[in-house]
């Protein structure tokens, strides 16, 4: 579905509805992701799908209501239920107006016509670029490749109307030799971006260095995080800069803004428009979006608002709403962490003796107020000595205060894409001086 | 039935483009969220999607497509696509890996239900819910009350190439509370019922059973007084899980290494692998010989209860461990073919969207035969632990680390004081043997997980763990704050 069609759809809903506001919220998605383990493609799936969402606000109360089909008379009930249900709210004296939107331009790079075209054939050689490496190092594998495009409408009755169409293509695996695995990634938005054969290499190369791991005492060390491992971190501290989380006192920036939290080399936007992740220039309530500094030289300096957060705090609207309803608050989705000066290699070699961690597996808060997380390292982790790599070791569980990392911490100057979910990441490799290991295990 | 004909016609369209094997679940799904957050109706919503998803097998390689377009020219297309993409995999293969299911199933299951939750008026439970989250604010230091609601009604309709024909209506619903108590440098939460409230499959009488509004005033004291509690101290300590904690150590310690599928390989670059190897199968001494585990998708309650999987395998009764010894998994058609054994009816789709995967289903630990107040009898010095914080396993399923909302330290056999941020851990085999107590029948409960994230793209899938609360001896504890 494109643009014009989902515009129409907005407006078909706007002209149903006689609440005192009114948003819709029009998605439309195709998904395709080709999976492979063990030479063949176990999960191989498309599915095309549309969604209308509309919120009604009828006296400052609040009804949701969304479908998936869309014919006038599918669209009028859909009206219909949201306007019925917002009477049971009790009317919420912080309601504010509907964003009146503004003008906004998709980044770019944002859509590609290559990847919004391209099929299950396209997928496949992607697949068998890799497969294809692990057959020749004799390793076994699992990953997959994916293409999506998706398109959002987001229009209200203050008169925004805003539109976005994106393409996204990614590529992983996880190679898998007797004792030891490696994983690499890469995502983009472009499927011609994508070198299956260069993913499955260093997926190899990885699980190749790392074979025979040995093991190391757990306790405190210096530690490298490459990008995936990285990201996979920042997201458990991304929520502490939502309004809400603020607001509530469970954020570690709760007791104050314009505060030094980090060290000096931590630097943090949110920016749709970063060139590795072009992403959508407006928020689910139209809200134009701007690059927006989080953290500047350690120093927390903003956290991200909504239409109701800003209300609610007196802050300006920075444009990071979720779709209603939204438990969770504003949430900054395009995190960019500000590269330093030295190379992955030269942080390295600047280590005597540390830990390059390639990936971790299920990070948990502990501790919400203190930024605990737990977690284990896996695919690929090896032992620095006296700034070489000495080879693999085996797993380890940590637990560690994600801000008191960020005290001690120097950047890489090259930044990569990561994080697969509704989050986009861009990060440099990161090290860590003080980073604590709880536990290990036998592989 | 409606979409009878657009069924016939879909796997009509898939054979005649060369599929050897298809077959279409149509889904037609209600969801409603009510939330609650500090007087205010955070969430009122309704949500309802229609559309099918068709796998189709060609040369021994599956395809699967997905529409919400209901039209004639929307199932053709659909159905195309999906051998399109089979042909796609069977291009990339180095052997063939599906076949077309053994049996053909024709039958009906629907919920059993007391009291039809869309019966209810809407104004009621939301009443209910703004009732329920005032009274957890029974102290000054509730920063956030939270009361919420989930509905869900799914109708499915699944047809398949070998004359399977079945209609499921199932209905689940889960309601549940949390405080938040914010003080000095500290934030403790409280949840009830366990940790992300009651969900089962059934009515209206879900909803009552979890007592939302009678307990919230004992749960806002409880994380207010969580602030100011002594810590859990480090150590090797005996311990007894409640409930709801047992449930996520069954989901997150067997329930996924027992997945066939991941212990295949077919997860490792997401959710991971598992230590449950094949050779391992009938010999691997998991848990002590009071440990027994079964997969029941026929447990009344049970969030993954139904009458036939979404391969269309009829549910039933298996064991994974008997007395202490891995004894079955998890598994489809194609996986259970592989070790020479059938599916048992593991396999669920989030929705008609996604393809059909491995899923944990309804997974139970048997009880026991000690009453739960003696599990502390001979409890010199330990800690009883409720209701999941944390939860981290490695992607083997071995090394684990879990926190709880709260906990009471045990001495000479009675629970004492309260205990704030209490965590253990250990490795997966060694925990599980150092059962020694489950207790009986009377506390066993069926505890539903209505999000359990597995699969690219990712799948929200419901599972239920009904267990007893059970103590283990000489455990870690104490281990997330040790940094």
């Amino acid at each position: 579905m494109d643009k014009a069609e989902r515009e129409a759809i907005a407006r078909r809903v706007l002209a149903a509805s006689n609440a005192d506001q009114t948003e819709v919220i029009v998605s439309a998605s195709n998904s395709a992701l080709t999976r492979f383990t063990h030479g063949v493609s176990n999960q191989n799936v498309d599915a095309i799908d549309v969604n209308v969402s509309v919120r009604a606000i009828v006296d400052g109360r609040t009804g949701v209501a969304a479908t998936n089909r869309t014919s006038d008379a599918d669209l009028e009930e859909l009206v219909r239920r949201a306007i019925d249900m917002a009477p049971f709210a009790p009317a919420d004296p912080l309601q504010p107006a509907l964003p009146q939107g503004g003008s906004v331009t998709a980044p770019e790079g944002a859509f590609d016509e290559a990847t919004s075209r391209a099929d299950a054939f396209a997928r496949a050689q992607i697949c068998d670029s890799i497969l294809t490496e692990a057959d020749e190092t004799g390793y076994w594998c699992a990953g997959y490749a994916s293409t999506a495009r998706a398109g959002v409408t987001v229009a209200n009755s203050s008169g925004a109307l805003a539109s976005f169409d994106g393409t996204d293509a990614q590529a992983n695996v996880k190679m898998i030799a007797p004792d030891s695995s490696g994983f690499a990634e890469f995502y983009s938005t472009k499927i011609g971006a994508v070198n299956g054969r260069d993913v499955g290499r260093r997926a190899a190369h990885k699980a190749r260095e790392s074979g025979a791991p040995q093991s190391v005492e757990p306790g405190e060390w210096t530690v490298i995080l490459e990008p995936p491992a990285f990201g996979e971190l920042l997201l458990y501290l991304v929520g502490h800069f939502s309004a809400q989380s603020f607001d509530e006192g469970s954020s570690f920036c709760s007791d104050g803004l314009d505060r030094s939290y980090f060290a000096d080399s931590v630097t943090i936007h949110d920016d749709y428009a970063h060139p590795l992740a072009p992403g959508m220039p407006f928020d689910f309530e139209a809200q134009p979006k701007e690059r927006l500094a989080l953290v500047e030289a350690g120093i927390v300096r903003n956290i991200v608002t909504d239409s109701y957060y800003a209300k609610k705090l007196n802050r300006a609207n920075t444009g990071h709403a979720l779709p209603a309803p939204n438990a969770w608050g504003p949430q900054a989705l395009n995190v960019v962490v500000a590269p330093g000066t030295k190379s992955s290699e030269e942080l390295i070699s600047e280590t005597t003796r540390g830990l390059l961690i390639s990936r971790f597996w299920y990070i948990r808060t502990v501790d919400q107020k203190k930024t605990i997380v737990t977690g284990m390292t896996r695919d690929g982790t090896f032992l620095i000595e006296h700034g070489r790599i000495t080879g693999g070791v085996r797993n380890l569980r940590f637990n560690q205060s994600i801000v008191e990392a960020l005290g001690a911490v120097s950047f890489s100057k090259e930044q990569h894409r990561t994080g697969q979910y509704s989050y986009s990441l861009v990060v440099p490799t990161a090290k860590l001086e003080r980073f604590t290991f709880t536990s290990t295990t036998e592989f | 039935m409606q979409f009878e004909d657009l069924g016939r016609r879909a796997l009509d369209t898939a054979a005649a483009r060369g599929a050897v094997y298809a077959d279409i679940r149509f889904e037609s799904v209600r969801s409603e969220r009510i939330e609650v957050r500090n007087a205010v109706v955070a969430s009122l919503a309704d949500s309802r999607t229609v559309g099918y998803g068709i796998r189709a097998l060609v040369d021994g390689a599956w395809g699967f497509a997905a529409s919400e377009d209901l039209s004639p020219a929307g199932i053709d297309a659909t159905a195309a696509r999906a051998v399109t993409i089979a042909r796609a995999s069977a291009s990339i293969a180095r052997r063939p890996v599906g076949e077309p299911p053994p049996v053909a199933y024709t039958g009906r299951f629907h919920t059993p239900l007391k009291r039809d939750p869309q019966r209810i008026p809407l104004g009621d439970r939301v009443a209910l819910l703004l009732e329920a989250e005032k009274a957890l604010h029974s102290t000054p230091s509730i920063a956030v009350g939270r009361a919420w609601l989930d509905l869900w009604n799914t109708e499915k309709y699944f047809f398949s190439s070998i004359g399977s024909a079945i209609e499921q209506r199932i209905v689940q619903t889960g309601s549940g509370i949390q405080a938040l108590a914010v003080g000095e440098g500290d934030v403790q939460a409280r949840t009830f019922p366990g940790d992300i409230g009651l969900y089962k499959s059934g009515g209206w009488e879900i909803v009552e059973e979890a007592q939302l509004v009678q307990n919230a005033a004992r749960i806002g004291e409880e994380a207010t007084a969580l602030l100011t509690a002594p810590q859990c101290p480090s150590g090797t300590f005996d311990i007894i899980l409640g409930g709801s904690q047992m449930s996520l150590q069954i989901h997150e310690s067997c329930g996924h290494p027992a997945e066939l599928d991941r212990v295949m390989g077919w997860e490792a670059n997401f959710s991971g692998t598992s230590f449950l190897e094949i050779d391992q199968l009938g010999k691997l001494k998991y848990g002590s010989d009071i440990v027994s585990i079964v997969i029941d998708n026929t447990l009344p309650f049970g969030m993954a209860t139904c009458g036939y999987d979404d391969e269309g395998t009829e549910s039933g009764l298996s064991d994974i461990i008997r007395d202490g010894v891995l004894v079955g998994y998890e598994m489809s058609n194609d996986t259970a073919r592989e070790i020479g054994r059938k599916s048992n009816a593991c396999v669920r789709a989030q929705s008609w969207e996604f393809v059909p995967m491995i899923r944990m289903c309804n997974l139970n630990l048997l009880p026991g035969n000690v009453p739960f107040e003696h599990l502390f009898d001979d409890v010199r010095d330990g800690v009883y632990m409720e209701s999941n914080r944390s939860w981290s396993i490695d992607d083997r399923r071995l090394n684990f680390q879990f926190g709880c909302q709260i906990a009471w330290e045990i001495k000479n056999g009675k629970p004492g004081r309260m205990l704030k941020n209490p965590t253990y851990g250990g490795m997966t085999q060694q925990f599980w043997n150092a059962c020694d107590a489950i207790a009986d029948e009377r506390s066993w409960n069926a505890w539903g997980t209505p999000n359990c994230g597995k699969g690219e793209p990712m799948q929200s899938g419901r599972t239920t763990q009904a267990t007893s609360p059970a103590r283990f001896r000489n455990i870690a504890v104490g281990v997330g704050y040790r940094g």
